[in-house]
């Protein structure tokens, strides 16, 4: 299930990027089209900043997101104010957007992680009993 | 399974692992072959020592010094993470953190410490630090040769 949700979002992400990529051959660099390659271009910047932060810094799940989600926050804002996407009246609204993603990722990452450790250790108490069962 | 085994004379000590198809009992103990099989060259002081991997517990980067850690010794390793981790492939060793690579033979346990950081406890109940983003290395340790 797992494995269909994600290639759906990259088939999507395709999808978007060649039909709206080809789209500028007929109707030029519209507003829509614009807006698409802006958030695929945020997209990449957060991608690479989350992975080089996971590289570097190694705290405890919550404080890595609160610092992840202020870190986020400001990459957006600034990303936001160089392409125009926020006024100085509206900006308060990236911590909302940011938040949210960041809480569905949480909430994903906490669950993902409890599976994982539930089935190493699972693997290593089959792998201990069989190891006394050969004794 | 049968085991065969003949002697060759003025040949290395050669293993030839023969299956009707490739599945989880023949990965499980070509890996185990490859374990016995793999050996640390370390130093204890000046004296030049080989490990083998079944008895290394971890291996750790500490202040850009490669260390080996036994039950209940450690020893100096000259290698760097990347070379170690080009070594360890196809082998029961992981890495667990930017610093650290963990054998897994002697991991008793993955546990999380409140919703905070990540502990592996070892099977002398030594306990080390695991990142979140190499849980999945861990899981794919275990995970190898299922079908």
């Amino acid at each position: 299930m797992k494995k269909v949700l994600r290639d759906t979002c990259l088939l999507a992400s395709l999808m978007i990027l060649s039909v709206f990529g080809l789209s500028i051959i007929w109707s030029g660099i519209t507003a829509e089209i614009k807006l698409v390659f802006e958030l695929f271009g945020l997209a990449l910047i957060i991608s690479v900043s989350n992975y080089l932060y996971d590289e570097l810094v190694s705290l405890s799940i919550i404080l890595s997101y609160i610092i992840k989600y202020f870190l986020i926050s400001a990459i957006v804002m600034l990303f936001g104010f160089i392409v125009g996407w926020f006024f100085p009246s509206n900006f308060w609204m990236v911590f909302i957007y940011v938040g949210v993603v960041l809480l569905m990722s949480y909430f994903l990452d906490s669950f993902r992680i409890k599976k994982d450790i539930d089935y190493i250790n699972k693997k290593i108490s089959s792998r201990d009993k069989k190891i006394a069962e050969e004794k | 399974m049968r085991v065969i085994t003949r002697q060759v004379e003025n040949q290395p000590l050669t293993v030839i692992i023969e299956y009707p198809e490739y599945d989880k009992s023949a990965s499980d103990l070509i890996r185990k072959i490859n374990n016995l099989n793999f050996r640390f060259t370390a130093f204890d002081e000046e004296k030049q020592i080989r490990i083998d991997l079944s008895d290394v517990y971890y291996i750790e980067n500490v202040e850009r010094k490669m260390f080996i850690y036994t039950e209940k010794e450690v020893y100096r390793f000259n290698s760097t993470m990347s070379e170690i981790e080009e070594m360890i492939k196809e082998t029961d060793m992981v890495r667990i953190s930017r610093t650290c690579i963990m054998n897994t033979i002697h991991l008793k346990e993955i546990r999380q410490v409140k919703n905070s950081h990540l502990e592996a406890v070892m099977d002398n109940d030594e306990m080390l630090i695991v990142s979140r983003k190499y849980l999945r290395d861990i899981k794919s340790v275990f995970k190898r040769g299922e079908v």
